[in-house]
């Protein structure tokens, strides 16, 4: 063992890391916002809303996350006629992707809320906007936090799947530093310890928050 | 709004409604109904007899198919109707309270008058202060709904009602949710409207309610209105057999 070769490269490594946190942030932010949207469309009664909706979730899901990233990748520059850097491809698939799991988390949350409770507003004059703002959001993304931590996790271990349009992200640069110094045991073990540490502590998180949940409620 | 003969103010006007759930189950047929401002009708019939949809016809929570409903003067489905402004005249009680479980006692008062109202946060905390008062909780305004017993929940409930100064009031079953020891001081609290000159339309079983203030009392079963007649006169000489018999079921 030689752990030297950790603390040599930490710095190239880590600044991998910050890359990783980063797409996984934006990907949780703007897969959010769309999801919230498909959300509410996949609730629609109007057919023109709710079947192109459903038709892209169901799509999205239906796909592995790695083909989606190689598509916009390669079709990003046929479409827009110009070069897409690595990493605003990748945020593109990985909204894009997230969306659809984030719409259906949302879903369920927003039907977990009672039909009563839009009553009560409604009969209080409030219109669909503000219910579904002061009323039914609230108490809806309240209910999905644990679903939505254990999402933002799983998108975070799978930046790593950014490296197959060649985003020098954490795992890539692992294995980068791995080209350089021959030290695989060590530098894998390493990768290995920080993502189960980062995953454990978002898992833990949404345990905690789930018991409190039940606790309030 | 239409003056009768005596003078008396139609405020709310139901002539012919049909209602049909998914396209098959008519949960209303031809319901014909004229309340008066200031009066208190009683809704009553066995479970899944429409009262519950009837209720929410007149204040537009449910579509009717046919028929006209009219509500101080302004058709409920009207093609120019704005019907969040005439709901936030038609204050409505439910059987589960439906209390916003994130809100405060009194932020569920105020979520309606600031929001819609256009009221400013003092004077609508203000408002519902007095209301509070009014149904005999003002020390629970700041707990929240998973705090409080049953009968304050609904009591909450009603204070939310009126904090838009409604014409109207729609009750829907709300003491069928409580324990028996928290029916009364639910009730209470609607004699006191009743009494006060607010016009109420209640679904309820209870009859000692109906027999202290309703002027009228409705009997409904399969989405019809059997019977209706004064206070004395339904209790006392109810002519409908299928009345009667509902009657001698819960007048133990």
């Amino acid at each position: 063992m030689d752990l030297g070769v950790i603390s040599r490269n930490a710095a190239f490594m880590l600044g991998g890391l910050a890359l990783s946190f980063k797409l996984a942030l934006i990907t949780v932010a703007g897969g959010l916002l769309v999801g919230i949207i498909l959300a509410f469309a996949r609730l629609s009664s109007r057919p023109l809303v709710y079947y192109p909706a459903t038709l892209y979730v169901h799509f999205f899901r239906g796909l592995p996350l790695i083909l989606v990233i190689f598509w916009l990748y390669f079709l990003a520059p046929v479409i827009t006629g110009r070069s897409v850097g690595a990493f605003a491809s990748a945020v593109i698939a990985f909204v894009v992707y997230e969306a659809a799991y984030f719409a259906e988390i949302v879903r369920a949350g927003i039907q977990s809320v009672s039909r009563g409770q839009t009553m009560a507003a409604y009969s209080g004059g409030l219109t669909f906007y503000e219910t579904t703002r002061y009323v039914i959001l609230p108490q809806a993304l309240r209910n999905m936090v644990p679903a939505l931590v254990t999402q933002t996790v799983v998108i975070f271990q799978d930046t790593s799947l950014a490296y197959v349009i060649g985003l020098r992200e954490f795992l890539r640069r692992v294995n980068l530093t791995d080209a350089r110094e021959a030290r695989s045991v060590e530098l894998y073990l390493f990768a290995g310890l920080l993502y189960f540490v980062i995953c454990s502590m978002g898992s833990l998180a949404s345990q905690r928050l789930e018991k409190r949940r039940q606790r309030s409620c | 709004m239409k003056r009768g003969d005596k003078g008396v103010v139609r405020l709310i006007e139901i002539r012919g409604v049909s209602l049909w759930y998914c396209k098959e189950f008519k949960a209303l047929d031809n319901i014909s109904e004229t309340i008066e401002k200031g009066q208190a009708v009683v809704i009553c019939g066995p479970s899944g007899s429409g009262k519950s949809s009837f209720l929410r016809c007149i204040n537009g929570l449910e579509h009717f198919q046919e028929g006209e409903i009219v509500v101080d003067g302004v058709s409920v489905q009207g093609p120019g109707t704005d019907i969040h402004k005439l709901r936030a005249d038609i204050g409505m009680v439910f059987q589960h309270f439906e209390l916003y479980p994130h809100m405060t006692a009194m932020q569920n008062i105020t979520l309606a008058p600031i929001r819609v109202g256009k009221k400013t946060k003092r004077q609508a905390e203000e408002k519902a202060m007095e209301l509070l008062v009014r149904v005999g909780i003002p020390e629970q305004a700041l707990k929240y709904p998973e705090e409080l017993s049953g009968g304050q929940k609904q009591r909450v409930a009603i204070a939310r009602a009126m904090a838009m100064e409604p014409k109207i009031m729609l009750f829907d079953e709300p003491t069928s949710a409580l324990d028996p020891e928290m029916i009364k001081e639910v009730l209470d609290v609607m004699i006191d409207l009743a009494r006060g000159g607010m016009t109420m339309v209640v679904v309820t079983h209870e009859m000692g309610f109906a027999r202290e203030v309703a002027n009228e009392i409705v009997f409904m079963d399969e989405g019809k209105i059997i019977e209706k007649g004064s206070n004395r006169s339904f209790f006392d000489n109810p002519k409908n057999e299928r009345t009667r018999q509902f009657l001698s079921r819960i007048l133990i």
